[in-house]
């Protein structure tokens, strides 16, 4: 049982390195292997290679492990945390705020576009924060049909903001379909500094959630007889959740699939549901598979780089579909 | 991490846990008006009742699992609402009803889950961590049955890894919520007797049943409850006269306990030497 879990952790990891590495090397200039391993340990020449790897493709794979591991992570508690396997930031409304947020400002201010990550960001925050306060007050408060029904309710609200904007001015829809599709961008490190703290807070949050979810997964009456409130542990690993996904679209857009099927890739692959392994592994899984779609989308037309989000759709439904086979 | 504060001291020479008066009222309808209660170490203490006395409710604000409107709950001399959760997760372990089986968790895992009480936050599994896991799985005879899948037990054998986790606090004290009810014959009494080699070995167990026979088997003491209240308490055989099952579950019965062996002989339908109603 171990030695499975292991093999999937290291096959991960492995999977990361190969993409870290491809993701550096390709693109709309090839440069060898060895040149970028010179040029990371800081022994390549000064010339437009080292700039290529330096300012423009590490940003942006750095970008990529972050908001994958990001995603990774959320939906793993959510799903822990929800005990559903549907559950990923869409359900706690995160993907409707932020995208609503993002669109607001490429629609109504694209002269200040550089707003993007914080409008997607806040209202990502937002939304969540609506519907933690709508589905963790009243008498049924905490419950996990009232916080995924209060979900659907604001993520269908922030929806048809966004559907409103875009009808009130076509002409500018399609500036806005890379961030709804998700996608990476070569900006350097300028995002990354905005929104670090959001991805360290959530983190650290998720770090501390793995423990309380394991409880949860033998029911509530358990979790509350080893001296947990679930009700609490559910808050707090959706506020991480909510977190890491707001700042994840701030980064990237749109990428909810991400959070949905690696946890499932995980668990599937792993043969256990215990979070001490889930959470973790669904980080690396979720940093290897956007790495590697980040890479595919810019190699398959270069110089012309795609949105990343198909791509992910490629790459994880079938690798999702054959695990699905044996489990079912 | 910050330091726990403790400002109470357990009282060795007090009961493992006493209730007084204890009344709970759940969205302005009082479910229990004033239950009451003692256990000691050593001892198998059943609560039974109909359906709806109460009895579910009790346990739950005993273990803290629900708030008392009002009333006294002291855990070795310590007031009930003094005690945080991982405090109370040592003095008393809580056996659910219904077990919840998760998909893709082993017996080990749940057990290790179980123990994860005694930790801090972040903390790893120290050496007697791990002998009171193998200990639990020992003495809940579920040695062997460690990698196995939740999901691929029997009832009675969930029920025992729902005690292995109980174990695994360390807890003086298991309350157990009807851990028979789903149960056949078999099983039903593997987990009595598992119940009773844990009193032998110096817990106090809280059993929450509804069949009577098998709570004049198994409990040292029984409390009565009916419509929200305690209404007796001592031996089983003392206390559930037919006078007290008459009045309290309308049914004409009579319990006989004989060399370890307890039944209930039931009037089951009209007719019979007292005639109906």
């Amino acid at each position: 049982m171990s030695i499975r879990r292991s093999a999937v952790g290291f096959t991960l990891l492995a999977a990361l390195a190969v993409s870290i590495v491809a993701s550096l090397a390709y693109g709309a200039v090839d440069i060898p292997f060895g040149s970028v391993i010179d040029i990371l340990l800081g022994k390549g020449a000064s010339g437009p290679d080292t700039q290529i790897v330096e300012t423009l493709r590490l940003p942006r794979t750095v970008e990529a492990i972050i908001v994958g591991a990001a995603l990774g992570v959320a939906g793993a508690l959510l799903q822990g945390a929800l005990a559903n396997p549907l559950a990923s930031p869409d359900v706690i409304g995160v993907t409707g705020g932020a995208g609503f947020g993002a669109v607001l400002i490429i629609i109504l201010y694209p002269d200040s576009i550089a707003l993007l990550p914080v409008g997607a960001l806040v209202f990502g925050l937002i939304a969540a924060g609506m519907v933690f306060v709508i589905g963790f007050t009243g008498p049924t408060g905490g419950g996990i049909g009232r916080v995924i029904l209060a979900g659907i309710a604001i993520a269908s609200l922030f929806a048809a903001g966004t559907a409103a904007l875009m009808a009130a001015y076509p002409d500018r829809v399609p500036s806005a379909i890379f961030f709804l599709v998700g996608g990476l961008t070569s900006t350097g490190w300028e995002t990354l500094k905005q929104v670090w703290p959001y991805f360290t807070f959530g983190f650290v949050l998720a770090i501390f959630m793995i423990r309380p979810l394991d409880r949860l997964l033998l029911g509530d009456d358990v979790a509350s007889s080893l001296g947990s409130k679930p009700r609490t542990i559910r808050l707090l690993a959706s506020l991480a959740a909510a977190v890491l996904a707001s700042a994840a679209a701030a980064v990237a857009g749109l990428l909810a699939f991400l959070g949905l099927v690696v946890p499932h890739v995980v668990r599937l692959a792993g043969g256990t549901n215990n979070h001490t392994f889930v959470v973790p592994v669904s980080a690396v899984g979720g940093a290897a598979l956007l790495v590697a779609a980040d890479t595919l989308a810019r190699v398959v037309r270069a110089p012309i780089e795609m949105p990343v989000g198909p791509f992910l759709v490629v790459l994880g439904v079938p690798l999702f579909l054959w695990l699905l086979r044996k489990a079912v | 991490m910050m330091p726990v504060r403790r400002d109470f001291v357990f009282d060795p020479d007090a009961p493992l846990l006493e209730a007084r008066d204890v009344k709970v009222t759940i969205g302005g309808t009082e479910i229990l008006s004033g239950a009451d209660l003692t256990l000691e170490a050593g001892e198998l203490l059943a609560i039974i009742g109909p359906n709806g006395a109460g009895k579910s409710t009790f346990a739950r604000a005993l273990c803290g699992l629900r708030r008392p409107t009002s009333g006294m709950v002291r855990w070795s001399g310590v007031k009930l609402s003094r005690l945080k959760g991982r405090d109370l997760a040592r003095l008393r372990a809580f056996v659910p009803q219904r077990a919840q089986v998760p998909n893709g968790v082993t017996v080990a895992d749940a057990v290790r889950i179980g123990r994860s009480a005694h930790l801090k936050p972040l903390q790893g599994f120290s050496a007697e961590d791990h002998e009171a896991i193998e200990s639990s799985l020992v003495r809940a005879r579920m040695k062997g049955f460690e990698d196995r899948l939740l999901s691929t037990l029997s009832g009675g054998e969930m029920q025992r890894v729902q005690v292995a986790v109980g174990l695994a606090q360390g807890a003086p004290v298991l309350v157990a919520d009807e851990p028979t009810a789903q149960l056949d014959l078999g099983a039903t009494a593997a987990v009595s007797k598992l119940l009773r080699r844990l009193v032998a070995d110096g817990l106090g167990v809280l059993l929450i049943v509804h069949d009577l026979a098998l709570a004049a088997a198994v409990a040292d003491r029984i409390v009565v409850m009916s419509e929200g209240r305690t209404i007796a308490t001592g031996d089983p055989l003392d206390v559930l006269t037919s006078q007290l099952i008459s009045d309290v579950w309308g049914v004409e019965a009579e319990l006989v306990r004989h060399q370890g062996r307890s039944g209930l002989h039931v009037e089951w339908l009209e007719g019979g030497p007292t005639g109906g109603n």
